[in-house]
C-alpha cells in the first residue's frame, strides 16, 4: 500500500504500537514453559489489563511464539527474524500524548519481563537486555515505514529513553525490508541488562 | 486521514457502500437501536465471527470467572460482549492468491489481529483477536485488493472450494477453476441466497479419484466430466448434492450425471430458491439441505429443483464468463525447464519427495509450503509473497489442507525456491502426509470447541515428524484430521485416522477426550465417512496412533489400503487394539489425564459458548428493515451535515426499502425500482389493510405514498427532518406488520403423483 503521496495522520495519533526487549544470548527459555506462568499470571491479575487467553503459536519458528492475550494489549514471546524477546503491544487506545503512552507501555513491558525474570518456574532461564528495545508501529497509515516516521518519532523515543533508562549513547536503525511495519531498534553500546538499566517499573494496575 | 479516505477508489463502489452501510449498523447497534440477533446475522455476513469467551466469562484452571470488558453492557449479538476479540473470516474463492492480497493479509494480521494467519479447511483465512470495531478498516483493505469477507459466515453460501491444483493436475477432466470463480461472483450477494436457514457449501472438482474439492462433503458438489455428442467433445459436470459432514454427516446423492456447463449457474440458483422456500428455518440443527434431501428424498428434489429451473427469468451472467473459457488460463512468470542431474542436500531431497507435485505442462511443478496447524506469522506471509513473486508470480492457493502451494514453478528452480523458503522457516517436508495434520481451532479460539484439536494435534506432528523419513511408505501417506468437537470442522470423518473432541466425567472431574473415528475415505472426493469406535482420553491417542499404523503395516495383505484394512478387520478388532487405553486413572494417581494438551488449566467444559457456525435466522425482511434503519441514521448524519437534498433521499429510500423488505415476504422477486415497490405495496399490503395500524390505520403508509408523489427533493431543514421522523415511524410500522405476518410456515408443492411432502416435514 503506497500512501507517499497522501498526507498521513499525526504520528503522535499513533495507538497501535509495541516495545520489545530481548532475550540476552546466554539465556535459555522455551517460549512453551512460559505457558503455565502465562495462565498463571491470569489466575493471579500479575500484570496489567483484562487478561483473557494465551495463545500457543510456538509451532512458529518466526513472529509470536505464545501470547498472553488481554483486552488492552497483548504480550508475547516474540521470535520475529529469529530473536526472542517479550513484545507488549497495546491494541486499545490509550489516553495522554504519545510520549506519555509509550512510557505507559515500556512500563508494562518491564513489569512483565521483571516478573518472567524472577518467576520460580523458569529458574535461571530468563534474563533480559538492557541495552536494545524495538519499537514497532502498528499501523501503516499513521506510521508508515519511512525515514520520516523515524526522524518524527526519534526525539520522543530518545525522551523515553533517557526517562525509563540510565543507557545514554543510544543509536536508532530502521528495519528497512520493504512491506514490514516500521520497526526502529534503538542500541546502546554497553552490556547492561533490563535489571539493572531499567528505571524501577510501577507495580502492575497502579496506572 | 482515515483508511476510507487512504483507499479512496481503489475500494470498489459496491463493497464500499456495503461497508458504509455495516459501518452504520455498528453504530445503530451502539446506540442500542438494532437487535441483537439481526446485528449479530448481519456482521456474521460479513465475516465477522465470535470466538470463545466472548460470553464474558472463562475458567482460569480454578474454576469459571469473569472476564469484565469495558462494554458497558453492549452486546454484539445475543450473549456477546462488544468488546470481546472475535475472529475475522476471510473468503478466497477456490483459495487463489495474488501476492498483493497475501502483502495485505500479513499487514492486516498486523494491525488488527496477533500477528498469526491461520488457513482453514475450507480455503479460507481467519484471523483472530480482532476488535470488532476495527472490522470495518480490515474490510476496506481487503477491498482495495479485491478481497470481499460478504457471506463468509452466516447463513449464506460459504466459500465456494475447488482443487488447488485444478489447471496443471496430470489427470483431471478439464481445469474447473473458472467454474469455480463464476459461481462464486454470481452467488455473491445473490437474491435468491439470502434467505436460508443454514450455510450452503459449492465445491468443484476435476476428478472422482483423488480428494481434490470434496465433493463427497458439500451441498452442492461437481465433478467436472466430457461426453462427445455430435460429433464434439462437450463439457459438463456429475452434479452431487446434500453432502455434510458436522454431528450428523450425510453422503451426498446423484443430482445428475452430466449438467452441461451452462446449466450450473441457473440449477445452482434454482437450487437455492428451493432451499430457501422449503429449507428449515427454525431448527438450525436440521437446517441444512442434506436433511432437505433427505425429508423429500432425491427424486423430488431433483423435480422440485427443475421445476424450479423453468421459472427462472434469462440471466445473462449465466454463460457470459463461458466465452472467455477459451483464453481462460495462467500465464507462468518463466519457462519450463527440467530439474537435470541437480540432487541437492538432503533436506531438499526430503522436501522434494513430499512436497513437490509435477504437473502436467512439462517442466513445471506444485511446491507444497506445509503450514503446521495451517499457521504462519504475518511476517512468513509476506515473505513468501516475495518468494512467490520471485518465482511464480500471482499464482498460489490456500489448500482444504490448510497449506499453501505455488504453481507453476520451473523445475529447475526447485533447489533455489526451497534455500528461500527455508530461509523464513517454510520448508518443512512431510506436506499431504500422516506428519501434515488437520485441525480445526478448537478450544484455542472456537466457542463450541471441548477438547483442543490444536493442541492434539501440534503434539501428533511433533512425534510423526521425525519418524517421516523411516516409516513404511503404507502409513506415510494417511491422513489425520481432527476436530475440536462432534461439528467436524477438522474433517475428521474423511480422514484414515480421525479424532473429535469429547469430554467425560470421572470421579468428579471432567476428563478431555476424543472420539477416534475409522473408516473414512479421503480420497474419491471424501468417499466415505468413518464412525466413532471409542473414546480415548486425550493424552492417550498418541498411543492409539502409534498401535493402530503399526498393526497395519504388519498385517495389511499386499497393498491394501488402509481403507480396505479397517473395513476388513472391523470395528471390534480395531477397538480391541485399543481399549486399555480407555480408561483414566485416578485424579491423584496422574493428574495429567486431567489436563488437555498444550494446556496446564485443570479441565473444564463451564465457559463453552454458543456456537455462532450456524449464524442467526433473519429473514430478508429484516434485513431490509435493518439497512432502513440504517439509511435513516445516515440520513441524520446528513441533516446534521446541512445536506438536506441527501438526507431527504436517504429518509425516502429507507421507506422503499422498508417496503420491499415486506414485499418480500410475498414476492421474493420485487425489484429495486420505486414504482413497482410503492405499486405493490399499495395493492398487497395497503388496499387489504394489513400494513393498517390498530390505532393510526393507513396513516403510515401514506408518508411514503406522499414522498413517492412529491418529485422534488427536500431544500429546507425543516421538510428534510420531517421526512426523517416519517421515515423512521413507516419503518416502525413495517416491523411491527412483519410481526403480524410472522410464523407463517412453507408450503412444499404436491409432487405430480403422490401424497403431499409437506406431511412428513418435522
Amino acid at each position: 500500500m503506497n500512501l507517499a503521496t497522501m498526507t498521513p495522520p499525526p504520528v503522535d495519533d499513533l495507538q497501535r504500537v509495541a516495545l520489545k526487549v530481548f532475550l540476552t544470548n546466554d539465556s535459555e527459555l522455551d517460549p512453551r514453559d512460559a505457558i503455565p506462568v502465562f495462565h498463571r499470571w491470569i489466575q493471579t491479575h500479575a500484570v496489567n489489563g483484562l487478561l483473557i487467553d494465551v495463545a500457543d503459536y510456538a509451532h512458529l519458528p518466526s513472529g509470536p511464539s505464545v501470547l498472553l492475550v488481554a483486552h488492552e494489549g497483548q504480550y508475547a514471546l516474540d521470535r520475529t527474524h529469529g530473536r526472542l524477546g517479550l513484545q507488549y503491544t497495546q491494541t486499545r487506545p490509550l489516553d495522554g500524548s504519545l510520549s506519555e503512552r509509550l512510557e505507559v507501555l515500556w512500563r508494562t513491558l518491564v513489569s512483565a519481563a521483571r516478573l518472567l525474570e524472577t518467576d520460580p518456574a523458569l529458574p535461571g532461564l530468563v534474563r533480559f537486555a538492557g541495552n536494545e528495545i524495538d519499537c514497532i508501529a502498528q499501523d501503516r497509515l499513521c506510521a508508515p515505514n519511512t525515514p520520516e516516521t523515524l526522524a518524527t518519532l526519534r526525539p520522543t523515543l530518545e525522551s523515553l529513553l533517557s526517562r525509563v533508562s540510565a543507557e545514554t549513547d543510544w543509536s536508532f536503525t530502521r528495519d528497512t525490508e520493504p512491506g514490514a511495519p516500521f520497526r526502529v531498534t534503538a542500541k546502546s553500546s554497553s552490556s547492561a541488562f533490563l535489571d539493572t538499566t531499567a528505571a524501577q517499573p510501577a507495580t502492575p494496575n497502579d496506572d | 486521514m482515515t483508511w476510507k479516505h487512504a483507499l479512496g477508489e481503489r475500494v470498489p463502489d459496491d463493497l464500499g457502500r456495503e461497508i458504509d452501510t455495516y459501518e452504520n449498523q455498528m453504530a445503530l447497534k451502539r446506540q442500542g437501536k438494532l437487535d441483537d440477533k439481526v446485528f449479530a446475522e448481519t456482521r456474521l455476513r460479513r465475516g465477522a465471527y465470535g470466538q470463545r469467551y466472548d460470553n464474558g466469562q472463562r475458567n482460569d484452571g480454578t474454576g469459571v470467572k469473569p472476564l469484565p470488558f469495558p462494554s458497558d453492557g453492549r452486546t454484539k449479538g445475543p450473549d456477546t460482549v462488544w468488546d470481546a476479540p472475535g475472529m475475522h473470516r476471510i473468503k478466497i474463492p477456490f483459495g487463489g492468491l495474488t501476492t498483493a492480497q497475501m502483502d495485505t493479509l500479513a499487514e492486516l494480521a498486523e494491525e488488527y489481529s496477533d500477528g498469526v494467519v491461520h488457513i482453514t479447511t475450507r480455503q479460507d483465512v481467519q484471523l483472530h483477536y480482532v476488535h470488532i470495531d476495527d472490522t470495518p478498516d480490515l474490510m476496506r483493505r481487503l477491498a482495495a485488493v479485491g478481497i470481499t469477507t460478504r457471506e463468509a459466515c452466516g447463513n449464506t453460501v460459504r466459500n465456494v472450494t475447488a482443487c488447488p491444483i485444478a489447471g496443471v493436475c496430470r489427470d483431471e477432466t478439464f481445469d474447473v477453476t473458472p467454474y469455480a470463480q463464476a459461481s462464486a461472483r454470481f452467488l455473491l450477494g445473490h437474491p435468491d441466497a439470502q434467505d436460508f436457514g443454514r450455510k450452503f457449501k459449492v465445491a468443484f472438482s476435476g476428478c472422482k479419484q483423488h480428494a481434490c474439492g470434496l465433493v463427497n462433503m458439500h451441498d452442492f458438489g461437481a465433478i467436472g466430466v466430457t461426453r462427445e455428442a455430435d460429433g464434439a467433445t462437450q463439457r459438463g459436470f456429475e452434479v452431487y448434492v446434500g453432502g455434510g459432514l458436522g454431528a450428523v454427516p450425510h453422503e451426498a446423492k446423484l443430482f445428475e450425471p452430466f449438467m452441461a456447463e451452462d446449466e450450473i449457474l441457473p440449477t445452482l440458483q434454482a437450487m437455492s430458491r428451493v432451499f430457501a422456500r422449503l429449507g428449515e428455518k427454525k431448527n438450525r440443527a436440521r437446517a441444512r439441505i442434506k436433511f432437505l434431501v433427505a425429508q423429500l428424498g432425491i427424486d423430488e428434489f431433483r423435480r422440485l429443483v427443475r421445476e424450479e429451473r423453468t421459472r427462472l427469468p434469462r440471466d445473462d451472467r449465466w454463460t457470459d464468463y463461458l466465452d472467455d473459457l477459451p483464453a481462460y488460463g495462467e500465464t507462468p512468470l518463466k519457462t519450463g525447464e527440467p530439474l537435470g542431474d541437480v540432487t541437492g542436500s538432503g533436506a531438499f531431497q526430503a522436501w522434494s519427495r513430499t512436497n513437490v507435485y509435477h504437473q502436467r505442462q512439462p517442466g513445471y511443478v506444485v511446491a507444497t509450503v506445509s503450514l503446521p496447524l495451517g499457521d504462519l506469522s504475518s511476517d512468513q506471509l509476506r515473505r513468501l509473497a516475495t518468494v512467490a513473486r520471485r518465482f511464480v508470480g500471482d499464482t498460489v492457493r490456500a489448500t482444504v489442507e490448510q497449506n499453501i502451494v505455488l504453481r507453476w514453478v520451473r523445475e529447475s528452480d526447485l533447489p533455489a525456491l526451497h534455500r528461500e523458503l527455508d530461509a523464513i522457516g517454510l520448508a518443512r517436508p512431510g506436506a499431504e502426509s500422516i506428519a501434515d495434520i488437520t485441525s480445526c481451532p478448537g478450544t484455542d479460539t472456537c466457542k463450541l470447541g471441548i477438547a483442543s484439536s490444536r493442541g492434539l494435534a501440534a503434539e501428533l506432528e511433533r512425534r510423526l515428524a521425525g519418524q517421516i523419513e523411516t516409516m513404511d511408505e503404507s502409513v506415510r501417506s494417511l491422513r489425520i484430521k481432527v476436530s475440536g468437537c462432534f461439528n467436524s470442522c477438522g474433517q475428521h470423518h474423511i480422514s484414515d485416522l480421525g479424532f473429535y473432541g469429547v469430554s467425560r466425567h470421572v470421579g468428579g472431574h471432567v476428563v478431555p477426550h476424543f472420539q477416534v473415528v475409522l473408516g473414512g475415505k479421503w480420497v474419491e472426493n471424501g468417499g466415505a465417512y468413518g464412525l466413532a469406535v471409542g473414546a480415548v482420553p486425550s493424552k492417550n491417542i498418541p498411543e492409539v496412533v502409534q498401535r493402530i499404523t503399526d498393526r497395519y503395516v504388519e498385517e495389511r495383505n499386499d497393498a491394501e489400503s488402509f481403507y480396505a484394512f479397517t473395513t476388513r478387520v472391523g470395528k471390534r478388532a480395531l477397538r480391541a487394539m485399543f481399549e486399555d487405553l480407555m480408561s483414566v486413572p485416578a485424579h491423584d494417581v496422574d493428574a495429567d489425564y486431567y489436563r488437555d494438551w498444550g494446556d496446564p488449566r485443570e479441565f473444564g467444559i463451564g465457559d463453552m459458548g454458543i456456537g455462532e457456525c450456524a449464524g442467526e435466522v433473519v429473514s430478508l425482511t429484516e434485513f431490509d428493515l435493518a439497512g432502513a434503519e440504517s439509511q435513516i441514521f445516515e440520513g441524520q448524519l446528513q441533516l446534521e451535515a446541512g445536506d438536506f437534498e441527501r438526507a431527504d433521499a436517504l429518509a425516502y429510500g429507507a421507506m422503499l426499502q422498508a417496503a420491499r423488505g415486506l414485499i418480500k415476504t410475498e414476492n421474493i422477486d420485487i425489484s429495486d425500482d420505486a414504482e413497482q415497490i410503492v405499486a405493490q405495496f399499495r395493492t398487497r399490503f395497503f388496499d387489504t389493510e394489513l400494513f393498517f395500524d390498530r390505532f393510526a390505520g393507513g396513516k403510515f403508509a401514506q408518508y411514503l405514498f406522499r414522498r413517492h408523489a412529491r418529485q422534488t427533493p427536500a431544500s429546507g431543514a425543516d421538510t428534510a427532518r420531517q421526512l426523517i421522523e416519517e421515515a423512521q415511524l413507516f419503518v416502525e410500522a413495517t416491523h411491527a406488520c412483519q410481526a403480524r405476518l410472522a410464523a407463517q410456515p412453507p408450503v412444499i408443492p404436491p409432487p405430480p403423483d403422490g401424497p403431499s411432502a409437506a406431511g412428513s416435514q418435522s
